[in-house]
């Protein structure tokens, strides 16, 4: 199993978000989580990769315990030295794309392999290539994010997290912030990942989309898991009333 | 005096501007981002104290700065003097007085790098000091850089203000001069001096903005 | 609220850092920075004169970028005679009195006025008699006192032209007395008319007249503010140091030494005036 979480609770204050979830994915398989705004799917993904800290529950990556509720209740993670480790294990590709203004698109994928990770530098810059090319941006590696489309700039993100050799990618709704016409070009280097059994998860509302490339999608509402399985199943036949409702909104 | 002696007076005093201008600078540019990042501080005792430091600093006047640090150190500390002291303790005002402005200029460039570049850097596994140092400061510097600009200028004019305590710069020379001379040439002579280095200081900081508009942020 | 406070706090704290060395008692004279014993005056020893560049003929910047002045070779000649060194430090007339009590300097000696402030610093005998003159455009129709009710006075801050006007029943009845920073700018002002009329030693006056190539521009009033003298000041408690330097200058009066001095033509130009000097007895 990559990613294990069990039983994640979080709150903002009195707004409880998640609600005792437990979320699995295991090695090659790409899970698409979907919802309304404000069902806690993004605040799941934040939970995932530390940018939130969980009040409580369990969070493991490849078998390793990142963070666990104590004998106290109060959630404990490991040490800020250990987290940089399990920090490896994953990517994760923001809806605002979020690339280093001031770096190069070569300097954005390769810093942190080299500089975090110490990776050679040869070994890197060889690897960056490849991946650039296969996001179609070989052309682009010495221009700056200012001189990039949208869906340029999400490839180099994707492209960003790829580089640090994630074991599992995590995608917090990559096509929103996008122009309808740049959708389909980020859209196809995630079905083209896919493809190649690499692990992901994505949050997303491109339905379609979800249905096309998931193995599992998993319907979230109110800080729960509402429904989850295969795609042709829940986007098919769903089975509860909320995701009926949902999935109707959404034209399907 | 003649001409070229006032020319040559002047320019020697405008050596004494000139090194405290770049003291200034490169005692307060470093110190205005630690009292910068002080401010920001979560720790209360910290961000109150620089709070009310930067406060102090911007609320009175830098000559009577120039005074407390000139008369009132040496009261704490009366070692301090040396025979130089007279200069040093217009450095030190100076170095005080200008990192407080610094500092309110990086905080608010600080403030105005979004989240999402901490967010970034965090997930790619960047060390909160790795982070401040390679994402988000240069960042910063290149918004700041024509505030920092205005500052600087406004140094290069500040500097006469020291002969409050006494520090033989090129205006008190000019002023000095202008009593024996009875004229205002020497005063004409400072003016141009001052607005010749202003215009090199503005060029070399339009150089550094040129060189930081690779990109927009 | 409490920020506030905290804040006020803060500020008074550092005022009464700044405001500590005013405190100093005149009779609390060991704790003084700038006072000297007798055992300090040996050979050696380096007086500090501090003093104002822009006082001529007392004390100024000379064409070739040095310090003179009537005062300064005063006191450079008090210091070969009694073995000492001699420092001339150009300072901030307005900080005088922090100067001398921190110790920067160990007197001031620049046409320094004697006369009111005989309590504030230990003096030395006055040794040059001065008055303070009005100074007005020629073509102004001021001729005397009485003119001048209503009008603009400038006065150098801080001096004993100030005083002298405060004195005087003068006060009562000119407009506004405009303290400005020296005298070379009171007279660019009266040259352009915004202030009618310029109170100033009689030798600075003198000597401004002078620079500007176009003496009969100006005219000396008849009336004189209150006379005044010149001595050397020294820190309250001071002593054996204003009785080293008055002994040996004494000795420079009565042995013509001042008086050759005086007639230096540089100090004449920029507007001593021989006759003023008391400590010589004529």
């Amino acid at each position: 199993m990559i990613l294990e979480m069990n039983n994640i609770k979080k709150s903002f204050g009195e707004l409880e978000v998640l609600k005792d979830i437990s979320f699995n994915v295991s090695e090659g398989e790409v899970v698409s989580i979907i919802g309304p705004s404000g069902s806690g799917k993004s605040t799941l993904l934040r939970c995932a990769t530390f940018l939130e800290t969980a009040d409580s529950g369990e969070i493991k990556y490849l078998g390793e315990t990142a963070a666990k509720t104590g004998a106290d209740g109060k959630m404990k993670y490991v040490s800020a030295g250990e987290l940089k480790k399990f920090k490896n294990y994953f990517g994760l590709v923001f809806q605002s794309f979020n690339l280093f203004p001031h770096f190069s698109v070569i300097k954005n994928v390769t810093d942190a392999p080299i500089n975090v990770q110490k990776r050679s530098k040869s070994e890197v810059m060889d690897d960056a290539k490849a991946i650039l090319s296969k996001m179609g941006l070989e052309q682009k590696a010495d221009s700056y994010p200012c001189q990039l489309s949208g869906g340029q700039q999400q490839r180099v993100a994707i492209a960003r997290a790829l580089a640090m050799k994630p074991d599992v990618l995590f995608f917090d709704e990559p096509t929103s912030a996008l122009d309808p016409e740049l959708t389909g070009e980020v859209l196809k280097v995630i079905k083209q990942l896919a493809e190649e059994r690499m692990t992901m998860v994505i949050v997303t509302h491109e339905m379609a989309f979800a249905r096309a490339v998931s193995d599992r999608v998993i319907f979230m509402d109110g800080g729960v898991i509402v429904e989850q399985g295969d795609p042709e199943e829940v986007f098919g036949a769903p089975k509860m009333e909320r995701t009926k409702q949902f999935l109707k909104h959404y034209g399907q | 005096m003649t001409l070229q002696t006032i020319l040559s007076e002047l320019t020697r005093c405008f050596g004494t501007t000139f090194s405290l201008f770049l003291l200034t600078l490169v005692g307060s540019l470093p110190l205005g981002l630690l009292i910068a990042l002080g401010r920001m501080s979560k720790n209360g005792l910290v961000s109150g104290i620089t709070r009310i430091y930067i406060s102090i600093m911007r609320g009175t006047p830098l000559m009577l700065q120039l005074w407390i640090v000139f008369f009132g150190l040496p009261k704490l500390l009366p070692d301090i003097v040396t025979g130089n002291w007279r200069y040093i303790a217009a450095v030190i005002a100076f170095v005080i007085n200008y990192a407080a402005y610094f500092a309110e200029i990086y905080r608010s460039g600080i403030e105005s790098i979004p989240r999402g570049q901490y967010e970034a850097a965090d997930v790619l596994g960047y060390g909160k000091v790795q982070t401040f140092f390679k994402i988000i400061l240069p960042q910063v510097i290149k918004i700041v850089l024509p505030s920092i600009t205005n500052e600087v200028i406004t140094l290069v004019k500040d500097t006469s203000l020291c002969y409050a305590i006494g520090v033989v710069e090129m205006f008190t020379r000019a002023k000095q001069i202008a009593t024996l001379n009875g004229t205002l040439t020497s005063f004409v002579v400072a003016g141009v001096i001052y607005y010749i280095f202003n215009y090199v200081v503005d060029w070399v900081m339009l150089r550094f903005e040129k060189k930081l508009s690779y990109y927009k942020a | 609220m409490k920020k506030f406070i905290a804040m006020i706090l803060a500020l008074v704290m550092v005022f009464a850092l700044c405001a500590c060395g005013n405190n100093g008692d005149g009779n609390d004279t060991k704790k003084e920075a700038g006072v000297v014993t007798a055992d300090d005056l040996k050979e050696g020893f380096t007086l500090k004169v501090g003093f104002d560049p822009e006082f001529p003929p007392f004390g100024y910047l000379a064409a070739d970028g040095s310090y003179d002045g009537f005062d300064l070779a005063l006191a450079k000649e008090v210091c070969n005679r009694l073995g000492w060194g001699f420092e001339a430090v150009p300072i901030n007339w307005d900080a005088k009195t922090e100067e001398l009590k921190a110790g920067n300097v160990n007197c001031l000696w620049n046409g320094f006025t004697y006369t009111g402030r005989e309590d504030q610093f230990t003096w030395s005998d006055p040794y040059y008699e001065n008055e303070i003159v009005m100074v007005v455009k020629a073509d102004s129709g001021i001729t005397s006192f009485a003119d001048l009710a209503g009008k603009k006075v400038m006065a150098q801050a801080d001096s004993s032209a100030v005083t002298a006007l405060n004195r005087s029943k003068l006060k009562d009845t000119i407009g506004e007395v405009v303290e400005l920073g020296d005298y070379q700018m009171g007279f660019m002002e009266l040259d352009q008319g915004s202030v009618d009329a310029v109170a100033v030693d009689i030798g600075v006056a003198i000597s401004q007249m002078n620079k500007t190539g176009n003496e009969d521009a100006y005219v000396i009033l008849n009336e004189k503010l209150s006379p005044e003298q010149y001595a050397i000041g020294f820190l309250l408690g001071n002593e054996a140091l204003r009785d080293a330097v008055s002994a040996e200058l004494k000795n420079m009066a009565d042995d013509g030494t001042m008086l050759k001095i005086a007639q230096s033509s540089d100090y004449v130009q920029q507007g001593l005036v021989v006759d003023s000097l008391c400590m010589i007895s004529k």
